[in-house]
């Protein structure tokens, strides 16, 4: 008997939770990236003893505690779009490695508390602050480690049979090919990404302190070229990492498959060419449209590697749109309040 | 999972208040231009941001990751149904968030009143988060016609909606008080610290006023069920102890230390204060939890996670319907392992092994194998607040041999006892050990008649609530009595009391008429009615049998008003 659960009438058709789970993802990574990859640059900035990185350092002990609020805030509509979806699958593998998963929000609450303190006591800290920084940062590589675990569980129903011999909730997939270069591959993106942002960022500090934001310009643009070119070495050993079935989805298998592929190539190649001439408008704009046509393609592997467990979704009889309206408007109206706070938070005296 | 439940409702009731205490006192402030207040909400809004937001937030996450874990099943129902509610309640929390940044980080350079109105934009961000959680919590108690529609509104505004909703805002009010007395405790000038403690104790003071109707009012629209529930708990007697002394403590403190003698009031009359408020919070969701028992969604999903529609299909055979079973079928050798597997699969959910919350091995320690198996085919009736147990016969007894034999090492025996064995001691084994020892009762009994005994196991429930009145047979009684007592068996003449009845009662009307009135009455009042027929109808005579034969009409047709034999 296959283990996988049945799983839940969907209220509406699948099509509008997929498309809202692959629109909300990209944005929770973005996030998590320029949060990793803000981390590092003030752990790179505090270490060097000069007064403007360490000013930099100072910026980003700022923001840091900000983007790890969006950065939880916004994992919480691709979980939640993802547990309609993929439920029956997911809800098994966080139980087999539950003490793990349960394990993130302990490490969650002490990384968040850890950059608080590196924020509020990094003068009266000085150097001593490191070490809370290092911690924080050690503990957001955790978290990616738990859900790299968790994500590639889910998609092998046949590795759940470890539950019969682990059933205390104390194992990881460690024996899954995938695994690390998944992770390596997700991390590794985040610093490129993330060093992309604080490049962005720096355009916030150009009136307050030029020094600063050419610092935050030239590093950040610095890590997104360098663990770009990293990535896409990581990139290949992840794709033939991935079973034969899944990775020939994108080599002809599969006409979208392999289009977003060829795409993604295209579109790595063309980032890294106008990062190259410090384009950083254009090099952030192409660097989001690659973070979408990632998940796309992230979206496929899922699929390629759950149609050999796939269970019949029953979707209700009657549909019943009147809660989706509820959240449109929500949002509409959540939006317009958050770009009036923006513009009167633009308008203040000092950013 | 309960730390991190109590304390994040505790937080989240205070994000809630606490946003409507800062924006408020900040208007005051600046109408009054009392720069003292002003510094002082600023201070507020540093210590509210890192516990509301931080705390708050990661522990919010905390019980969605816990209750998937933990009832995978419900969680699913929750998310199904809800998706868009949960959305909804999504997008208010990032604009809290961002209203709480903005409100913090720009207190002294943005524009009075666009300060004011973020203030104002957090607030009610937090309130509608508050109106969308209400309606997804009060669904597990009380789905209302969600149960025969699926609709997804006639779940949210289920039956508590409304009274749940007012009363949770007025203790978030209250807690926003609660949070206050931390920073006025750090106000350097002494006339300032004495009138913000007092202000702040108006805050839970006014608050109280309104938490103590709207929770009468929400215990009043609950089903019926669930207040029976409520009278019969243990661990909802106990809740409510520590609700009641918490509540009184509460009302006492801030009177006392924050209202009239705000100069007593310090960091350890704070964390009273706290601790109370958390005890009264912690012991209301506790009961409300409790109360939703045997269901996690009341009337749909029992709190093991079966859903109610499939119990028939179960009935025929449950572990070979279960994925993630090893054993898919009971027999003689591998009993206890399957037994192991019902205990998680039905038991798990609520009962520790060994643990602080709800042990089965102490729960368990006065039973034998054969009063486990009649236990377990009865336990929801005897104790309603307990699911049914679900399986087959087979399985019954696999789960009691796991619980008797495995956990306690008392003997197992699947064929019945054959040869001279005593009755009297095999219905104590049945009827009374799975709940509490065969001490008690012979304690219970020393220097009692035998008629004493036997009226004292007849009206069972009047020494305790939770006891069914016993209703076997005279001969059975007379056994159960003799084994108590210690007398040796005795040959006693065993009356058929359901040939008495129908000789006697169906002749001139239905039995159902007999069943209908003898329903919710004691044994000893059965018995009076029939000793005094007359009364009722005078065309009906006073039963004039023997003894014997009272007793064994009253045992039947108690056990047929209660439904027959189970």
């Amino acid at each position: 008997m296959s283990l996988v659960p049945t799983p839940e009438v969907l209220p509406i058709a699948r099509g509008y939770f997929d498309s809202l789970l692959l629109l909300t993802f990209p944005l929770h990574l973005i996030l998590m990236n320029a949060m990793i990859g803000a981390m590092a640059l003030a752990l790179w900035a505090h270490w060097h003893k000069n007064p403007v990185s360490e000013r930099l350092a100072y910026q980003l002990a700022k923001v840091l505690p900000l983007l790890i609020a969006f950065t939880i805030n916004f994992g919480v509509p691709p979980l939640l779009f993802a547990q309609v979806i993929f439920g029956h699958y997911l809800y098994a593998s966080s139980i087999i490695i539950g003490v793990y998963w349960l394990s993130v929000i302990p490490i969650l609450l002490v990384m968040y508390y850890g950059a608080y303190v590196y924020d509020f006591k990094f003068w009266s800290f000085g150097r001593r602050g490191l070490p809370v920084l290092v911690l924080s940062g050690l503990l957001m590589l955790c978290v990616g480690f738990i859900f790299s675990n968790n994500m590639t569980l889910m998609l092998n129903p046949e590795a759940w049979k470890a539950y019969f011999t682990h059933p205390g909730g104390v194992f990881l997939n460690l024996s899954e090919p995938t695994l690390w270069p998944r992770y390596c591959h997700m991390m590794v993106g985040a610093l490129a990404v993330g060093g992309l942002s604080v490049a962005v960022l720096s355009r916030l500090w150009q009136k307050k302190d030029a020094e600063v934001a050419a610092l935050a310009l030239s590093s950040g643009m610095r890590l997104f070229f360098v663990a770009t070119c990293v990535q896409v070495i990581l990139g290949v050993w992840f794709l033939l990492s991935l079973p034969v079935n899944v990775m020939m989805l994108f080599m002809g298998q599969q006409f979208l498959a392999t289009v977003l592929f060829i795409v993604a190539l295209v579109l790595v190649v063309l980032v890294l060419l106008v990062a190259w001439k410090k384009h950083l408008a254009g090099c952030a704009w192409l660097a989001v449209f690659l973070v979408y046509i990632m998940t796309f393609m992230r979206a496929i592997v899922r699929e390629g590697y759950l149609s050999q467990h796939a269970v019949e979704q029953v979707v209700a009889a009657q549909h019943d749109y009147s809660p989706l309206m509820l959240f449109v408007i929500t949002l509409v109206i959540g939006i317009a309040l958050i770009a009036w706070m923006v513009k009167v938070t633009l308008q203040c005296k000092e950013y | 999972m309960a730390i991190i439940a109590i304390t994040h409702v505790f937080i989240s009731h205070f994000a809630v208040g606490g946003g409507l205490y800062l924006v408020v006192t900040e208007y005051q402030a600046r109408r009054d231009n009392d720069f003292q207040m002003l510094e002082f909400v600023k201070k507020h809004s540093k210590f509210f941001m890192l516990v509301s937001m931080v705390y708050g937030g990661v522990t919010g996450v905390g019980i969605w990751f816990t209750i998937g874990l933990i009832q995978p099943d419900a969680t699913a129902d929750l998310i199904h149904t809800f998706v868009f509610g949960w959305a909804a309640e999504w997008v208010w929390f990032l604009v809290e968030i961002v209203a709480l940044l903005v409100y913090y980080y720009k207190f002294d350079s943005m524009d009075e009143g666009n300060h004011l109105k973020v203030g104002w934009i957090y607030f009610i961000a937090a309130w509608l988060s508050l109106f969308l959680i209400n309606g997804i919590i009060g669904f597990m108690l009380t789905p209302g016609d969600w149960i025969s529609n699926n609709n997804f509104w006639s779940g949210f505004f289920n039956p508590t909606f409304w009274p749940s909703l007012w009363f949770r805002f007025a203790v978030s009010t209250l807690l926003a008080g609660v949070f206050a007395f931390f920073t006025t405790i750090f106000i350097s000038s002494t006339t300032f610290r004495h009138k913000m403690t007092r202000y702040s104790s108006l805050w839970c003071l006014g608050s109280m006023v309104v938490v103590i109707p709207t929770g009468y009012w929400y215990l009043q629209v609950l089903p019926s069920a669930t207040q029976e529930i409520f009278s019969i708990s243990p661990t909802i007697a106990n809740s409510v102890k520590v609700g009641a002394f918490a509540t009184a403590g509460f009302i006492v403190l801030v009177t006392l230390f924050t209202l009239w003698k705000p100069a007593w009031h310090n960091m350890v009359s704070a964390l009273l204060v706290a601790i109370c408020a958390l005890s009264m919070m912690g012991s209301f969701e506790w009961i409300r939890e409790a109360g939703r028992r045997p269901y996690v969604i009341k009337d749909y999903r029992y709190s093991n996670g079966i859903p109610l529609v499939r119990v028939d299909e179960l009935n025929q055979g449950f572990l070979g319907n279960s994925k993630w079973s090893v054993v898919s079928e009971v027999n003689r050798d591998n009993l206890a392992q399957a037994g192991d597997e019902l205990f998680k699969f039905q038991c798990y959910a609520c009962h520790t092994l060994d643990g602080v919350n709800n042990d089965i091995r102490s729960r368990t320690a006065t039973s034998t194998f054969n009063g486990m198996v009649k236990y377990l085919g009865t336990i929801h009736d005897r104790r309603p607040f307990m699911p049914p147990f679900v399986g087959t016969d087979m399985e019954k007894k696999a789960l009691a041999a796991y619980l008797i034999g495995t956990l306690h090492g008392k003997e197992v025996t699947l064929e019945a006892k054959t040869g001279a064995t005593n009755l009297g001691q095999q219905l104590s084994d049945e009827e009374c050990t799975s709940c509490h020892g065969c001490d008690i009762v012979k304690e219970w009994a020393q220097g009692m008649t035998l008629d004493q005994v036997k009226q004292g196991l007849l009206s069972l429930s009047k020494i305790d609530e939770s006891m069914d009145d016993y209703a076997g047979s005279v001969h059975e009684l007379e056994a159960l009595t003799n084994f108590i007592l210690g007398v040796p068996q005795v040959q006693c003449v065993d009356v058929d009391g359901a040939a008495q009845f129908n000789d006697e009662c169906v002749m001139c009307h239905d039995a159902d008429t007999s069943f209908a009135w003898a329903k919710g009455k004691t044994a000893a009042e059965v018995k009076d009615g029939l000793l005094h027929l007359s009364k009722i109808s005078s065309s009906m005579d006073d039963f004039s049998g023997t003894e014997a034969e009272l007793q064994a009409m009253t045992a039947f047709i108690k056990q047929e008003a209660k439904g027959g034999t189970q």
